[in-house]
């Protein structure tokens, strides 16, 4: 029988992956792909909370909802800033960029 | 329901679509006046602010009250100095000029309904609504290297932040089973008298949130995005960031620790005090370092806020109406002092502190009022600043947090030597070819709102502590 | 019996997603990164199904693998070159980058282990389009209409920021 720890298990994997990729990787368009990995463990707790806590109300499921459609402004928006960047340096690796120091 | 309560919101929300679409009819040298037509929104919404009662809607999800006031009287100052400096500092933006005084408004609205958001689903969306247009103006220098570079760094911490956050709450939510905050809290009491502890789930979303709004904040150890982000995003926009954001993240935090975490007795006190003497002490020593005075200025902020949270770990009414308190003083102390640095930057080209010497003969006033911001910052009586810090750390002492006071009071003096580092190249190092700093009319009117500010709470504290008291009230301790 | 096929059903559904995650982050290839993200994406709307959130799932096909990868894969290709495998695609933390997760991992799953959820034993009963849809228009009117700003906000921030001068 499939429980909600196992849910929470699978979230917590994939959001571990998903901060693995954004400590290691070095294109923007890499990190922004593991920032969704971020966003989708998030979902899948939440999901998966609204079937097994909160049945009636599935605060959950809306709550999925809107962090879907926040991660498409933020991709948006994100993307845009990426491309400025490579017309401006040629490259979007995060370290290339560095121009400024601690 | 009674909707005339959230009128200064969607009054202020018009007013920047109002600014997005005169934009198309307004000539390229008359930009300026959108900047105007943006200042005049803004008077009318602080206008409504305090014309409009007390109140909630849809069951709690939003609610005005003296909390929420106080802190949109906070964003509203901070977006009308900004915009006010901005009209002025366009001459730098190439294209787009209209657009940037409407991003600023958007996200004013965004804190706004922050202030006031009791439910988590419209707590992170109104978050989100104040990052976002934050992200397009750090990036808005486009032919600037840096500004791009800050507008990168800025998404991608806060897209980051943002993820961990929700973590925290779906966890607070799996706990609980609801996402109002009020209810959160009866919930947590509830369960935990009848069922028995709710176990360590709790505190990973205590830790999830503590994360997520420390790279909100820039609290150290998660503060490493803070001084590129302000030292390479355009001037005003930084002084908002360090302003108007913070006190967007601060307002939230107040909400979600006081409003639900409180009850919950495990020692958050502690991770918290730690926090804030980290943020003290590293956040003024490594301004100590800096020869750039928007990155001085960054490491100062740092370090600012974690002034703030020691009177927010006292956990008394005391405590938080300081916080308040404190916030609406350094509102006026950085953002002045940042209007100087813009002033300065718009004559000379130059952020370099070493440029700064001998200003104090081409431009006695500037020079004046930048010492009155920087020892506001400090704490030097008779000013805002040193009333502030006093109302933080007796807040802290009467809850015998002694050994924070003491960090506090030290790395305040440490941050002593940093503001006269400044001071002294004005006053004391000679420049035969210092220029004379030119003052517009936008930053001349920041500028003296700002001092009158900074003087004003420094000398007639009390109606704006009583003010701040009624803000604390709020909150059951 | 049906209990068995659905628990063979989130195991394959989750081999998906923590292998094509896994993929995700490490590739060497961003295009082919960006291909496993799809897949990844489209595994956890299998995942929501199994949850009873039909309504999720369909949003979570047409907004994330329909939008935002397509979206991605757009700018994988206008920042062409960058998708050789020759350019270097992780930084030096891959160690330290390994150390902090897997404790993280640890301390994230026995902290969750450790936590007496109030798991309700009834199911989601009937469509939860219908309440979804009438708590979107009630309670949570507001987040609703302020969401549409920030998407408004972003649109016009995207333009103003990708726009050649």
């Amino acid at each position: 029988m499939i429980g909600l720890n196992h849910y929470l298990a699978l979230s917590a994997l994939l959001f571990c992956i998903g901060i693995f990729g954004v400590l290691t990787r070095r294109n923007a368009i890499g990190i922004l792909m593991s920032i969704e990995l971020l966003f989708n463990a998030v979902n899948i707790n939440f999901v998966a909370f609204a079937r097994f806590i909160n049945p009636q109300e599935i605060t959950g499921q809306i709550f999925t909802i809107f962090v879907i459609t926040v991660a498409a402004a933020e991709a948006a928006v994100g993307l845009a800033i990426i491309i400025l960047i490579y017309r401006q340096h040629k490259g979007v690796e995060v370290d290339r960029v560095n121009i400024m120091k601690w | 329901m009674n909707f005339s309560i959230i009128l200064p919101e969607t009054f202020l929300f018009l007013w920047a679509i109002l600014i997005f679409v005169s934009d198309f009819f307004t000539k390229e040298e008359k930009k300026a006046n959108l900047g105007y037509l943006s200042l005049l929104g803004i008077l009318v919404s602080i206008f409504l602010l305090f014309s409009t009662g007390q109140g909630e809607l849809f069951g709690k999800v939003y609610s005005s009250d003296a909390l929420s006031q106080f802190f949109k009287m906070v964003f509203l100052l901070s977006s009308f100095l900004t915009i006010s400096v901005s009209i002025d500092f366009s001459s730098k933006i190439q294209r787009h000029k209209g657009e940037f005084f409407a991003l600023i408004l958007v996200s004013t609205v965004g804190m706004m309904l922050l202030s006031s958001a009791r439910e988590l689903i419209f707590l992170y969306v109104s978050l989100e609504l104040v990052t976002i247009p934050l992200y397009v103006l750090a990036a808005y220098l486009k032919p600037d290297p840096k500004s791009a570079e800050a507008g990168l760094k800025y998404m991608l911490l806060g897209a980051i932040s943002s993820a961990i956050l929700l973590y925290g709450i779906s966890l607070i939510y799996g706990i609980t089973g609801t996402t109002f905050l009020n209810e959160i809290k009866t919930r947590l009491i509830v369960d935990y008298l009848q069922i028995g502890p709710i176990g360590s789930g709790l505190f990973l979303s205590f830790i999830f949130f503590i994360a997520g709004f420390g790279f909100k904040l820039a609290l150290v150890p998660f503060h490493m995005w803070a001084p590129d982000v302000y030292e390479g995003a355009p001037t005003p926009v930084t002084a908002f960031l360090s302003v108007g954001s913070k006190a967007a993240g601060l307002v939230a935090f107040l909400r979600v620790f006081f409003d639900s975490f409180l009850v919950y007795n495990f020692d958050w006190v502690t991770i918290m005090a730690t926090l804030a003497a980290l943020s003290m002490i590293i956040g003024n020593i490594v301004a100590l370092l800096q020869t750039n005075i928007k990155r001085m200025l960054a490491y100062s902020s740092i370090a600012q806020v974690g002034y703030i949270l020691v009177g927010m770990v006292a956990i008394s009414e005391r405590g938080v109406s300081s916080v308040a308190f404190y916030t609406l003083a350094y509102l006026f102390a950085n953002i002045g002092a940042f209007v100087v640095a813009i002033a300065f930057e718009l004559q000379t080209g130059s952020s370099e502190i070493k440029d700064y010497s001998g200003l104090s003969r081409t431009s006695p006033i500037l020079s004046l009022m930048m010492m009155i911001f920087l020892l506001s910052l400090v704490g030097i009586p008779p000013l805002a600043g040193f009333v502030g810090k006093y109302f933080l750390f007796a807040a802290a002492v009467e809850k015998n947090l002694i050994w924070l006071v003491v960090i506090a009071v030290l790395t305040s003096v440490i941050s002593l030597s940093y503001y006269v580092g400044v001071l002294k190249e004005m006053y004391f190092r000679k420049n035969e070819e210092q220029v004379k700093i030119r003052i517009p009319l936008g930053i001349r009117i920041a500028l003296l709102i700002c001092i009158i500010g900074v003087i004003l709470i420094g000398l007639f504290p009390n109606p704006f502590l009583d003010f701040a008291s009624q803000a604390a009230l709020v909150f059951k301790y | 019996m049906e209990n068995g096929i659905l628990a063979l059903v989130f195991y394959i559904f989750s081999g998906i997603i923590v292998g094509s995650g896994i993929m995700v982050v490490t590739l060497k290839n961003i295009f082919h990164s960006a291909l496993f993200l799809v897949l990844c994406l489209f595994s956890v709307a299998g995942i929501y199904i199994l949850l009873s959130a039909e309504f999720v799932a369909a949003v979570q096909v047409l907004i994330y693998v329909g939008a935002i990868t397509v979206l991605m894969i757009f700018a994988i290709m206008l920042t062409a070159q960058l998708y050789s495998t020759s350019v270097r695609q992780s930084n030096e933390q891959v160690i330290p980058g390994i150390i902090i997760v897997v404790t993280l991992l640890v301390v994230t799953l026995v902290a969750l282990s450790r936590t007496s959820w109030r798991v309700v034993s009834q199911g989601i009963e009937g469509q939860t389009t219908i309440s979804i849809g009438k708590a979107l228009l009630t309670t949570y009117v507001l987040p609703f209409e302020v969401v549409s700003l920030v998407l408004i906000a972003a649109l016009i921030g995207a333009i103003i920021i990708a726009r050649k001068e």
